[in-house]
């Protein structure tokens, strides 16, 4: 990195960009009844007064531009008349567009005049046809296009005015226009996206940058605009700058805020969609060493092993990622559930680890958990105490998955969305359908992970092998330990706890119950699925792994679970994602993702990552590098279906649990997404140090 | 007389996957347990004794040594055989040391056909011992530590003649082989063993590869655990000679791990 950037970084790191934040209180309900407008004009209206609210920041040396300075999103019903629109329906995390990924390709493609004239057109069709909802959405749409053209005017009027001729001329052209160089398609970019958030919504995706700016960097190459060098500049530029205004940006930490990029993979059409960005995205990630955008790696059994070596040079720099993604396994499932194949491949990471398609998903891909440890759980307690056999148990546990599944969808049948006018003129269609994004999308499927899923496998196989295999652990003395966690029986916890199948050692006894927990998941999702939507089954955890074991910081319907049968205490978190439970003494990873790759992928495709934490001693030499490229390779080759691997030192994170001032910039992957450490709550970098310090023993 | 109906079972200490120092590509390691040799700078001192033992961490104790039969050993190796072999590595027999163990080794080895296997050995054991277990193995990891007859037996507490004997052989046997020095501070790393080791190997008919391995300060970690002291008889302090002209000198390949 040169010194230009290093300062531009220097200023994201310092949060020197806080000083431009400004209060602004806008109150648009009054305006907004006013004009007695429609739901959709008071979403374009907020865009608008948003664009306008905002100062022009210049930054020194900037060569791209926008920093936020409005620090609220207004709203524009009073409270009374909102609770009445939405009465009886569920709003997903506030009911604004979120965690999905805009057609950046077409966006970028078209320009914003691009889109107006699609707009004028599908407004001239619905006027014929007497459609006075596509007109009302449309002509919602064109107030936030040209919201977003005032913005940049000024924005180019006065880089202009301070002689910063590069970046004027830019502005000048994007984005009202189509974009003509790879400058032009960072900036523009930035600015649309920067005003996705200004807008409201969160988790703004930036899909598969390598494909889509692909085209603008190999003509900039070819006319010899740029060079690789020059590239990856401008490149690093716009990394940066996605870190400029994210203290903005809700998350249930700081760092949760989805602006993920997906890299490599096939193309729409099948082919190889490896390019040289790509190597140069993992090159320039790697050099910024930021939390955003947080990148995904879309693999395969045959992805050539210096890809592979590229990438872990990223993972050991500890930001926690990339994290990969199988295509051998993604996209066969995706189809098996209703996408499209060129869709399918098309497909990219939302904020954590859920599979979305730019520009036409609007899936809401995490409605929230299952909580496998409860289903198990009540289920051993219940059958246990009427003296049942092991398989009536298990019979349980799958009507207990179905229970809580069918309650957490039903709530999501009444989902509602905000209306998005200007989100929609982002995505494939909507425009042109003449009708928002959360109404038209084609694919608006629910989404559930089953959480701590190792625990709940682990239980049900310490009960089989000590009540009913063995007959070493009477059933009513385990129904007692569990009732009053394990208190003065600390034989009995030991002996479930080192006596017992354990997920995470390649053992059949166990793994078995693995794979069965979510063949039980995946029944019940096909089991609601309507002819409008299906349910994802997934396996993700988010917080769920401290929330299901500890309680959670709000009130969620997912219920807790005290002590279990897998010598668990009451209160011990379970482990995240697809991760063996904590405490398991493990060979190493090789059986972790054998035991992982028992699960049937092709029906449980919504997503979730076996985690994996590897000391950064690991990452040592070239030779090192080259072994963990293998061990990815391997999870391809395994059929697994995704991957999270971390480079942690524990001494690090201890030192900077005890001098927080000296490690401000330490960065850790916490479940789906990297946070600064000093930065998390003390429950959570409690959990992040237990889980490397059991790696590194 | 033999016994042979009975199935050989041995004793294992750890099974370990992705080593990354013990041989090429994706490997797991097995780390047999009991080991003849007792030196003052052994980093895994519950590899030494022969039979299972508990260990006393600060939260909970464990045992450590699991006895397996031949079968049951090859049989968890053979589960991940396959993709050990496709990311270029397999399997190396640790200690303790493997030759304590041979024909349990050896057994095991037999059940794992087209594995890449690895022998890490300090070379102490006897001619038959040694033969049965380097033939069976794609590569040899051979410790050398002093050529000094009297040092070697000062610090490990054993003679050196059947090692030097054993390398002697290995070196006949066409099988790769590298030889490692673990630099030992004031021990093995000074000039007079360096320079005797150079010409022990230069005597070979096949010139080794050379690994020297600086000394690791974390040796004497786990002592208090197996219920021993930890008393090195060197000064851990003291700068290590990291010095690879001796082997330069002789033409023999050389590297610090």
């Amino acid at each position: 990195m040169n010194e230009r950037l290093v300062a531009l970084r220097d200023r994201v790191r310092t949060g020197a960009y806080k000083a431009y934040r400004q209060a602004t209180d806008l109150d648009l309900v009054a305006e907004c009844e006013a004009e007695q407008l429609s739901w959709p004009r008071r979403m374009a209206r907020l865009t608008r007064r948003q664009c306008e609210a905002e100062r022009v920041v210049l930054g020194p040396a900037e060569r791209i531009v926008f920093t936020r300075t409005v620090t609220t999103i207004p709203t524009v019903y009073r409270p009374d008349d909102l609770a009445e629109l939405t009465e009886g329906r569920t709003l997903h995390e506030g009911g604004l567009l979120n965690n999905v990924c805009a057609d950046w390709e077409m966006a970028l493609g078209q320009g914003l005049l691009g889109r107006r004239r699609v707009a004028l057109d599908s407004r001239a069709r619905a006027l014929a046809a007497g459609d006075a909802g596509a007109i009302d959405f449309l002509d919602a749409a064109i107030e936030t296009i040209d919201a977003v053209l005032a913005l940049a005017a000024r924005y180019a009027a006065e880089a202009r005015r301070l002689g910063m001729a590069e970046v004027a001329a830019v502005l000048e052209h994007v984005p009202a226009q189509r974009a003509r160089s790879f400058h032009e398609a960072l900036q523009s970019l930035r600015l649309l996206h920067s005003v996705v958030w200004l807008s409201g919504h969160h988790h703004v995706g930036l899909g598969r940058i390598d494909q889509y700016l692909w085209p603008y960097l190999a003509s900039d190459i070819e006319c010899g605009r740029l060079d690789e060098e020059a590239a990856a500049e401008l490149l690093a530029e716009f990394f940066i700058s996605l870190n400029r205004d994210s203290e903005l940006y809700p998350g249930i930490q700081r760092g949760d805020n989805g602006q993920t990029v997906t890299l490599g993979g096939v193309r729409r059409d099948g082919s190889d969609g490896v390019n040289p960005l790509t190597r140069m995205a993992l090159r320039v990630a790697r050099e910024v060493e930021l939390i955003d955008p947080k990148i995904n790696l879309r693999i395969g059994a045959e992805t050539n092993l210096a890809l592979l070596e590229l990438a872990t040079e990223l993972t050991r720099k500890g930001l926690g990622f990339p994290q990969y993604a199988n295509d051998d396994v993604v996209i066969p499932a995706l189809i098996e559930h209703g996408y499209a194949p060129e869709d399918a491949r098309d497909y990219t990471v939302a904020a954590c680890w859920e599979f979305i398609v730019p520009g036409r998903g609007m899936d809401v891909v995490n409605i929230g958990a299952v909580s496998f440890p409860h289903a198990a759980d009540t289920a051993i307690r219940a059958g246990l105490a009427a003296d049942e056999p092991f398989e009536a148990i298990l019979g349980r546990t799958a009507s207990e998955i179905r229970r809580q599944l069918r309650e957490r969808v039903e709530s999501y049948d009444r989902l509602l969305w905000v209306p998005a006018p200007y989100y929609s003129v982002l995505m494939t269609g909507a425009l042109e359908a003449g009708c928002d994004h959360g109404s038209g999308a084609r694919y608006r499927n629910l989404g559930i992970h089953g959480a701590a899923a190792a625990s709940a496998a682990d239980a049900l196989a310490a009960v089989r092998r000590h009540v009913y295999e063995l007959g070493d652990v009477d059933a009513v003395e385990l129904l007692d330990g569990l009732e009053e966690d394990f208190a003065g029986r600390e034989p009995l916890r030991r002996l479930l706890v080192d006596e017992s199948p354990r997920v995470g050692l390649n053992d059949a006894a166990a793994d078995e119950l693995l794979r069965r927990l979510y063949e039980w998941f995946a029944d019940a999702c096909e089991a609601e699925a309507t002819a409008r939507r299906i349910v994802r089954p997934g396996t993700g955890s988010a917080m769920y792994y401290l929330w299901l074991a500890g309680g959670a910081p709000q009130e969620i319907p997912e219920p807790l679970v005290g002590a279990t049968a897998d010598g668990r205490h009451r209160g011990e978190p379970f482990s995240a994602n697809l991760a063996p439970s904590p405490g398991t003494r493990l060979r190493g990873p090789i059986s972790v993702l054998q035991s992982y790759a028992g699960i049937d992928y092709q029906r449980v495709c919504n997503g979730g990552p076996i985690t994996m934490e590897l000391s950064d001693t690991v990452f040592r030499g070239r030779e090192s590098i080259h072994k963990v490229a293998l061990l990815v390779r391997a999870f391809a080759r395994l059929g697994c279906q995704q991957l999270q691997l971390n480079a942690l030192s524990a001494e690090t994170l201890l030192d900077a649990k005890a001098h927080p001032e000296a490690h401000r910039d330490l960065i850790v992957r916490v479940w789906g997404w990297s946070g600064y450490f000093c930065e998390l709550a003390p429950e959570y970098q409690d959990h992040v140090i237990a889980r490397h310090l059991h790696a590194a023993a | 007389m033999t016994g042979s109906l009975t199935p050989r079972s041995g004793i294992v200490f750890d099974i370990r996957e992705f080593t990354l120092h013990d041989g090429p590509g994706v490997r797991t390691t097995v780390f047999l347990k009991g080991c003849p040799l007792a030196c003052t700078w052994c980093h895994n001192p519950e590899g030494r004794q022969h039979r299972s033992q508990v260990i006393h961490g600060t939260g909970d104790s464990r045992v450590v040594g699991r006895r397996y039969t031949a079968d049951e050993l090859a049989v968890l190796l053979l589960a991940q055989a396959e993709i050990l072999r496709a990311s270029e590595g397999g399997v190396t027999f640790s200690g303790g040391e493997p030759l304590a163990q041979a024909s349990f080794v050896a057994d095991v080895i037999d059940r794992l056909p087209d594995v890449h296997v690895v022998l890490q050995t300090s070379g102490y054991g006897g001619l038959a011992a040694f033969r049965s277990l380097a033939t069976r193995s794609s590569l040899v990891l051979f410790d050398l530590k002093l050529i000094d007859p009297v040092a070697h037996a000062c610090w490990t507490g054993r003679d050196n003649r059947p090692i030097l004997r054993n390398l002697g052989q290995l070196a006949q046997l066409d099988r790769p082989f590298v030889v490692r020095v673990p630099l030992v501070p004031g021990v093995t790393d000074t000039r007079e063993n360096l320079e005797a080791i150079a010409a022990t190997l230069y005597e070979l008919p096949t010139l080794p590869r050379v690994e020297l391995l600086p000394y690791n300060r974390a040796a004497g970690g786990k002592y208090a655990a197996c219920g021993m002291t930890f008393e090195p008889g060197f000064d851990e302090d003291r700068p290590l000679n990291v010095d690879e002209r001796p082997f330069e000198r002789a033409g023999i390949e050389v590297e610090v791990a």
